[in-house]
């Protein structure tokens, strides 16, 4: 399949209806609608318990390719014992796709997903990081950025900045089990689905990564939700990469990056972030940003 | 494979959703305090509106957009990222 080259020529077929119980303007959503018109309507889409699983609600869905909701722990190896016994009756051409939070993705999914990485199962695993436990009010997880406020990690007297640990480094996890693994953003449509053509036709096991832009969770008006994905990359706070095999590809590059102050100022979470935690927060991003750029083009992990 | 043709036919009473894509007649225009006006004279038939808004509740013709208000929430983002000023917001009830 070529890739694609333009908004125009992007699918026109949407293989996802409106009429959800998601929140107006959730970027998942968005990603969700947006990876189907790539995948097509021979799909099973893998969910782990997350806002997501909110989509189909009996009696209705606003689904049009197959769906199966799973247990948080363990959407990768459901993925992949589906894709064994889509397999065994002849199946070969469907796709089996993971759509999961990065609650389940990053802490309570992980050794699934690792090991269905180190089998190389033929899936695709995407999580769709809204940096928090979303569905539950937003907690904690693993991938909130330093600075950031959640219900389990309140801005106050005692901890001005918030999320004070940093977060996990998911991309680099993922590439060292020797997979493919891309980051996305909605705010790049064309980059996101040539992705998952690029993860289709390779085979074997792809980890996708896609900023799940949350207004309810990061508090901003759902009206900039492209606006803040953007920004997002612009100012190197969710850089596009890809990690095939070890090598580092950078999709996106700036020849000077966006300071952070402009991501930070428009969202709620970071609410009286005090400057020393948006100087650290800024400091975190270039360190980040140089390494990228140093390996660009060579062995990353 | 057709659903008669599957060897296993899955555990009786658990409620399957059949029609696909059913949450479509689901009436989410009720949510809607803003809503966005199409005015088809400065549109440029970009795409953008129709490729960014979350619900699908914008369709493709070949005269360009169709809202589809049943779907639409509301949000606003179609507004916000049409480069000419072909989507507006205006508010529900006026
Ligand atoms: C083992 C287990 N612990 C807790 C829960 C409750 N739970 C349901 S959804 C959810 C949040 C998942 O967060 P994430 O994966 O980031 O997805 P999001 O809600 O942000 O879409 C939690 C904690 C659960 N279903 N299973
Ligand atoms: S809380 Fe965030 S991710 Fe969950 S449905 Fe609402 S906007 Fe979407
Ligand atoms: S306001 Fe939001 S839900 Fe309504 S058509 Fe525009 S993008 Fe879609
Ligand atoms: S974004 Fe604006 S100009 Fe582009 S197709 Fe939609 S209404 Fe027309």
């Amino acid at each position: 399949m070529q890739e694609f080259k333009n908004l125009k020529d992007l699918p026109e077929q949407d293989y996802f209806t409106g009429g959800s119980s998601a929140c107006a303007g959730c970027g998942p959503s968005m990603e969700l609608k947006l990876a189907l018109k790539a995948l097509g309507p021979d799909t099973l889409v893998v969910n782990a318990s997350g806002c997501m699983t909110l989509l189909p609600l009996y009696p209705n869905t606003p689904l049009k390719v197959s769906w199966i909701h799973n247990a948080i722990e363990n959407a990768a190896s459901t993925a992949a014992g589906a894709r064994h016994g889509l397999d065994m009756l002849g199946e070969k051409d469907m796709n089996v796709v993971v759509f999961a939070g990065d609650g389940a993705t990053y802490d309570i999914g992980f050794a699934s997903l690792s090991a269905a990485a180190t089998k190389n199962e033929r899936i695709i695993y995407i999580c769709y990081n809204n940096q928090s436990y979303g569905n539950t009010g937003f907690q904690w997880s693993t991938a909130t950025p330093y600075g950031c406020e959640t219900k389990t990690t309140p801005r106050g007297k005692d901890n001005p900045i918030g999320t004070t640990d940093v977060h996990k480094d998911m991309m680099k996890i993922m590439g060292a089990h020797r997979v493919y693994a891309a980051t996305a953003s909605l705010a790049y449509p064309v980059d996101f689905l040539n992705k998952l053509v690029r993860a289709k036709e390779r085979g074997g096991f792809s980890y996708i990564e896609i900023l799940g832009t949350c207004n309810t969770g990061w508090n901003f008006d759902p009206r900039l939700t492209v606006k803040v994905s953007r920004l997002a990359v612009q100012c190197g706070m969710w850089p596009l990469y890809e990690i095939d095999k070890g090598l580092l590809t950078l999709n996106k590059d700036f020849q000077e990056l966006k300071p952070i102050d402009e991501f930070v100022k428009i969202q709620g979470r970071y609410r009286a972030l005090p400057q020393e935690g948006v100087e650290k927060l800024q400091a975190l991003i270039n360190e980040h940003w140089a390494q990228l750029k140093e390996y660009n083009g060579q062995r990353y992990v | 494979m057709r659903e008669e043709e599957l060897p296993y036919k899955g555990i009786e009473g658990i409620p399957i959703i059949k029609e696909p894509g059913s949450a479509s007649k689901v009436n989410r225009g009720s949510w809607r305090l803003v809503r966005p006006v199409y005015d088809r004279e400065k549109c440029t038939k970009c795409k953008i509106c129709f490729t960014y808004c979350p619900d699908a509740a914008i369709n493709w013709t070949p005269e360009g957009p169709e809202i589809n208000l049943k779907s639409c929430k509301g949000c606003m983002i179609c507004v916000e990222e049409c480069p000419t000023d072909a989507m507006t917001e205006e508010k529900e009830g006026t």
